[in-house]
């Protein structure tokens, strides 16, 4: 095998529908505690689906004490900035004059930039009628706000984080729906590998919960409709399961080459060892019943780590708790996992937090890496009735310890992107 | 470590208001011929900025003949997947894939990645809610009571960034690793050094990539106008009267193979990636710092990369987009790099527009033409060169480059710059 560089996670942040840092998130996770409710963001009471897994309680300003900064970040980008605040404090290293080209960033960010508000008085500036007439926007009375429309171009966030931070090295941003967060972080792992970052600020942010993003999941009859029990909506690879739930939040990693951050005396969570990336090339939103496409991201991304099933012991899947995907997932599982499927550890965390969309990926990784650290697998909330299609080692009624030396974590997208990357425990690192 | 292959480019494809295909642009340029003229999409004529350069008279069928799919796609993705479609009819792929065994179709689909650079969502999307928001008359109960019968169920799925790369793949088969990155005007950019990237590290040994873009819908142009960036006229890149940009609408795309792939199946090889660099400037959203010091870093990174010196490079396509800050910033950056040995220099958007996510792959398409045909067309609407810039070697005339490699910069929101660097179409060394 071919030396490669190691990569190293030493810094975790999130702000999740479970908790707004890292100890919290995870603590809830462990112990199993819903933070799906009825949404309180906007009234959905006329929505067929009017729960959501929201985050709570959550002041930007407690954390950034950047008050211009905060006006130009909408909802998802002071997540955003909360969480890689957090995930840089807990690495103990940020960009400085002399390392700020050294530091990369990669994120998969939401696809939604204009709020409902800005929507709506665009409306009633220039779509009374129901139709859109240009015109409306040259009406002095038009709250024409450069602001706003910064806000709203696709890279603002990352615009946002770089200058915040100060990084200065390559930075991107990448969108392939739920697979984005997995896919920042292959990416950013590449661009460690290929040399063009010393560090890298890797992560995800989405929120979708306002009244457009919620019509959006409910017009595709994506989500779950067990408003009267919000807590037991999400319930991934149950037999009576019949959606997802939609949620919101960020997460950061902080990675940096192995042997710097050794020298430095940096805790390291666990290596980032592996990425694959597939394109199921079926249709738009379905998932292929034989699970054509996660398989090869799953595979490519155990040899690209140069592992092998039988070295994995927990998988953090995608596991959104709609039909389909639930049962496409474990097919590709099976496959993948072949002879292991049995005492391989699965569950999905989305059991408990919902579906976070373009962060996804990103919190899920953070999951994988603290269950690494704490020898945990966390529990897949809600399991009750099995079903014959989802029969995988799933961690059931309560999280379970459980060294982990290796973890596998699935994003798969809209549009047929799949993500998978692979954990190593640190100790079972050996540089060469 | 074995060493990683040659990457090559085997097919392009390009749509943009100056043409349908790359021959077409680039006749339009060599002619002088800009596509720049008043917004006739809607009625711009009382707009301060009402300039673009439009992919006019051009059948949606003609983009993409599934007409299925035009109600699931956007405009944007339209040009995506027919530029993405005449990379890949040009590269002669698919009738290579139809010479394989059985069994060796599957790995050939695994190994065949996607890159996209999409302008991310648009705002026109946005307005299929105003019938329902009209309706609700400001009931949020309403609102969802209603939202079955106005929307259109699949409206998500005309609005995801990622559309191009889903359905190039569903189209052609692709497979493999893939990227959609929504990175503003360097996007397309990026999905070509990514693409690159991943050809070079054998996680795929082809892969198309693809820039695609329509800023030019009334929101961007209103906004962007407020904030300084649009020419009431055109663009004159690096000229002392330059007011700005225009916007164009389209996309481009290359395939791009490693060396011994392309050579086994003795593809028509139309020229060699050779490095790619990519820094941010850390400036917020809008700023660009006036010493070019990120682009320069760029440039330094691409060279490195490339494993040349500035000395080597024959011609420069510009980012020229014709704001007075930019083309300043980035006379600044090409000095700090090629002090006075500056090659000569060009840029496309003066007769394409500013294409955004789209920008640079499509200058990267037409750098491979300027090569093959040695000719660095001119800036038809460059009148007198900004003496706070001079001597820059651009020119109203046509120049000659001085070698076969071109360098393409492209620049964008977010403090963003990035570099490539092309070698033309002459005899590869193996």
């Amino acid at each position: 095998m071919k030396t490669r560089r190691r990569v190293a996670i030493t810094g975790i942040g999130m702000v999740t529908p479970v908790g707004n840092d890292a100890p919290t998130t995870w603590q809830n996770l462990l112990e199993g505690r819903s933070g799906v409710a009825p949404i309180r963001g906007f009234d959905a009471s006329g929505f067929p689906s009017r729960i959501g897994a929201e985050v709570k309680s959550f002041d930007a300003a407690a954390v950034i004490n950047d008050r211009k900064l905060l006006k130009f970040a909408c909802r998802s980008h002071q997540f955003a900035l909360v969480a890689a605040e957090e995930a840089l404090r807990n690495a103990g290293i940020r960009p400085e004059a002399g390392t700020a080209p050294r530091w990369g960033f990669c994120v998969g960010a939401g696809m939604m930039g204009t709020s409902f508000a800005e929507l709506e008085g665009l409306h009633a500036h220039c779509g009374k009628g129901g139709e859109f007439d240009p015109q409306g926007l040259l009406d002095e009375r038009f709250p024409a706000d450069p602001v706003a429309f910064c806000r709203s171009q696709t890279n603002a966030g990352l615009a946002l984080l770089t200058r915040h931070f100060g990084i200065e090295g390559y930075a991107t941003a990448v969108h392939t729906a739920c697979a984005s967060g997995g896919q920042a972080l292959g990416t950013a792992l590449k661009v460690m590998r290929r040399g063009l970052a010393d560090f890298v600020l890797a992560g995800g942010y989405d929120s979708m919960l306002n009244p457009i993003g919620l019509s959006a999941f409910c017009l595709l009859g994506a989500l779950s409709k067990d408003n009267e029990t919000p807590e037991r909506a999400s319930r991934p690879f149950d037999a009576t399961r019949n959606g997802f739930v939609l949620g919101e939040g960020a997460g950061f990693l902080v990675l940096e080459d192995w042997n710097a951050a050794r020298r430095r005396g940096a805790h390291i969570y666990a290596e980032l060892a592996g990425d694959g990336n597939s394109l199921s090339s079926y249709r738009i939103t379905d998932s292929h019943p034989s699970g054509d496409g996660p398989i090869q991201s799953m595979r490519q991304a155990l040899a690209d780590a140069g592992l092998k099933p039988e070295d994995v012991d927990y998988v953090n899947a995608h596991g959104t708790s709609t039909l389909m995907n639930d049962q496409s997932e474990c097919a590709a599982l099976r496959a993948v996992l072949d002879g292991q499927i049995d005492r391989v550890s699965v569950s999905s965390t989305k059991s408990c937090m919902g579906h976070l969309i373009a962060a996804a990926g990103a919190v899920e990784a953070a999951v994988c890496a603290l269950a690494i650290r704490d020898g945990i697998a966390p529990v897949n909330a809600n399991y009750l009735r099995p079903d014959p299609n989802c029969d995988v080692n799933l961690v059931r009624d309560k999280s379970k310890p459980l060294h982990i030396r290796v973890a596998l974590s699935n994003s798969l997208g809209f549009g047929g992107s799949n993500s998978s990357l692979v954990f190593q425990h640190p100790e079972d690192v050996t540089i060469a | 470590m074995s060493a990683s292959p040659k990457i090559v480019i085997t097919g392009r494809g390009a749509v943009c208001g100056a043409g349908l295909t790359p021959g077409e642009i680039w006749n339009a340029i060599t002619s002088g011929r800009s596509a720049i003229k008043e917004i006739s999409s809607w009625d711009a004529s009382r707009w301060p900025a009402h300039m673009g350069a439009e992919v006019c008279g051009v059948d949606n069928r003609t983009l993409v003949e599934d007409r299925k799919l035009h109600k699931l796609l956007s405009r944007t993705d339209l040009f995506g997947l027919y530029a993405a479609g005449a990379a890949i009819a040009d590269s002669g792929l698919l009738p290579y894939r139809e010479t394989l065994a059985p069994e060796g179709v599957p790995e050939f689909n695994d190994r065949s990645g996607v890159f996209a650079g999409s302008g991310g969502g648009n705002y026109r999307s946005n307005y299929d809610f105003f019938p329902l928001l009209t309706a609700a008359g400001g009931d949020p109960q309403k609102f969802g009571n209603e939202l079955n019968d106005t929307v259109n169920p699949m409206w998500l799925l005309k609005i995801l960034p990622n559309n191009v790369l889903c359905h190039v793949g569903i189209r052609h088969s692709f497979k493999g690793t893939n990227a959609c990155i929504t990175n503003q005007c360097v996007g397309g950019v990026l999905a070509v050094a990514e693409a690159a990237a991943a050809l070079r590290a054998g996680e795929a040994d082809r892969a198309v990539a693809i820039g695609h873009d329509t800023p030019l819908e009334p929101e961007t142009v209103f906004h962007y106008h407020r904030l300084g960036l649009m020419s009431p006229e055109t663009v004159r890149p690096f000229d002392q009267k330059r007011s700005g940009t225009v916007f164009g609408e389209g996309a481009a795309a290359i395939t791009l193979e490693t060396l011994p792939q392309a050579q086994s199946r003795q593809a028509t090889i139309l020229g060699e990636f050779l490095g790619s660099g990519c820094t941010n400037e850390a400036t917020g959203v809008l700023d660009v710092r006036p010493d070019g010091d990120g682009l320069s870093r760029a440039i330094q990174a691409a060279l490195a990369d490339a494993g040349i010196s500035a000395a080597a490079v024959g011609m420069i396509v510009a980012h020229a987009n014709g704001t007075p800050a930019s083309d300043a910033a980035e006379v600044q950056a090409l000095r700090r790099v090629f002090g006075d040995d500056l090659p000569p220099a060009t840029g496309f958007k003066w007769a394409c527009g500013h294409l955004i996510a789209a920008a640079g792959i499509l200058d990267l398409v037409l750098a491979l033409t300027a090569l093959r045909e040695g000719v660095i067309p001119g800036i038809a609407t460059l009148d007198v060169l900004d003496a706070k810039l001079a001597p820059f070697p651009v020119s109203r005339l046509p120049q000659k480059p001085r070698s076969n490699i071109a360098l393409i910069l492209c620049r964008g929101f977010a403090g963003m710059t990035a570099a490539l660097l092309i070698r033309g179409p002459a005899p590869l060394a193996n």
